[in-house]
């Protein structure tokens, strides 16, 4: 991996949500300066970008369309021109990436996008998912609105905005925040202002810190709070004993052949039975997987497996009966049945 | 390590039809089979003789077909039961996940 890699990261949320006036606030922080911005707009006219004071060098705005469905190849083709327009010293320099969807956008088509160009692979690294809420309008529009419900679950930060409600009103859009997506940590915005550090360090890798926080990332232990009749579902598949490499394989295969769009994310940290002491991380979306990284270490006496599945009317039932069914009939066939 | 059950199998294919979101019902036959009843057509599904590579024998409209693993099987049941099936392949990243 190149020394100058850097994170790419996802602003998102419903139209409305205050994702402009985040970043806006960001954009003035020291230690957010060093950054280049791609705002997508949905429209004839942009707006947004006025909204964003920044250097003009270090910002882009894409507005012919949704990023999530229309113009996936503008995307690649911007980011590319900006890294090349760096090192030519033709702008500013920058150390991180923002792109800020448009409100109606789908965040798993762009998490592919920058996990599968050739271009943006050499350069960068995911840098997480942030996904703003309106407090005053949120609840109801997760109700009505399953894009508004796939940017929450798919989300390693969520930012509440616009915190006019309290009390009872408030409790009830928590609650279904945990029950769309109870890994991410809630942070509050008041009028737009929050730190940069703890929205934009939710990568499982930080260049900037250099370093790996895996359990931060998971965040397993916080997610059993899924509504059983609930459309996305989020759990947490555990198993005490190593796994068979080609168990994992044929497990996402089958995860991804079957699932499609419905398996909206995957995380895990799995104890590979050919190398006990370097666990692997797994991360997937819809049917794009990254290659199994190797940490050096194990990061905790837990050598479990746990693997953390955002899901669209998935069973929970259906993947660990899958998970063990091929988990028998490759250990059947290791033994020369 | 014993072979798959097949009650996980007879489980393994109920929670299919409710990923899926096809209609159907899976029951255990008194041979000892298991046996899908589709909107579509019935399927039945037998372990394949010992001295097979198959493990698996399924019946769709009485035309036997061997099957060697239940991915496999899954394969076979969702193509028959789920006329707009169309299975994605998996992707791999060009990104690396981690630094090393």
């Amino acid at each position: 991996m190149r020394a100058d890699v850097i994170p790419i990261s996802i602003l998102t949320g419903f139209l409305g949500s205050g994702k402009t006036t985040i970043l806006g606030h960001l954009l003035r922080q020291p230690g957010f300066a060093r950054t280049a911005v791609i705002i997508n707009e949905f429209g004839e006219v942009g707006l947004d970008h006025e909204l964003v004071e920044t250097s003009e060098d270090s910002f882009i705005e894409l507005k012919t369309g949704c990023l999530c469905c229309k113009i996936r190849t503008d995307l690649t083709q911007t980011i590319q021109d900006m890294f090349q327009r760096r090192d030519a010293g033709n702008c500013s320099p920058f150390d991180r990436i923002v792109i800020e969807t448009s409100g109606l956008a789908d965040p798993a088509p762009i998490l592919q996008t920058l996990m599968t160009d050739t271009g943006i692979a050499e350069r960068a690294v995911l840098g997480g998912v942030v996904t703003t809420v309106d407090t005053l309008t949120g609840a109801a529009t997760l109700e009505r609105e399953d894009i508004s419900q796939k940017q929450v679950a798919v989300a390693d930060r969520i930012v509440l905005t616009k915190l006019d409600l309290n009390g009872a009103a408030l409790s009830v859009l928590l609650h279904r925040l945990t029950e769309l997506n109870a890994g991410a940590p809630v942070h509050r915005a008041d009028r737009g202002k929050i730190d940069s550090q703890c929205l934009f360090g939710a990568g499982l890798h930080d260049p900037h810190v250099r370093s790996l926080d895996v359990n931060s990332w998971l965040a397993e232990d916080r997610r059993s709070h899924a509504r059983h009749d609930a459309d996305i579902q989020t759990y947490t598949v555990v198993r005490s004993e190593p796994i068979a490499a080609i168990t994992l394989t044929l497990f996402l295969e089958t995860l991804a052949e079957h699932c499609g769009t419905d398996l909206l994310r995957l995380k895990g940290i799995v104890n590979i039975a050919e190398s006990p002491d370097r666990p692997a991380v797994i991360h997937g979306v819809q049917h794009v997987f990254h290659a199994p990284g190797w940490l050096k270490r194990w990061p905790s006496d837990d050598r479990s497996s746990r693997i953390v599945f955002i899901t669209r009317r998935v069973p929970q039932r259906w993947v660990e009966a899958l998970f063990e069914a091929i988990g028998i009939e490759v250990a059947d066939v290791s033994v020369g049945r | 390590m014993s072979e798959v059950s097949l009650d996980l199998a007879c489980e393994l294919l109920m929670q299919s039809l409710a990923a899926w979101r096809v209609a159907g019902a899976v029951e255990r036959s008194r041979d000892g089979a298991i046996v899908i009843r589709g909107a579509l057509k019935d399927i039945r599904i037998d372990r394949a003789p010992s001295d097979l590579i198959f493990r698996w024998v399924v019946t769709i409209g009485g035309r036997k077909r061997w099957a060697i693993s239940l991915v496999a099987v899954l394969r076979q049941v969702r193509e028959a039961l789920d006329p707009g099936y169309a299975p994605n392949r998996v992707r791999v990243a060009l990104t690396p996940l981690v630094p090393y």
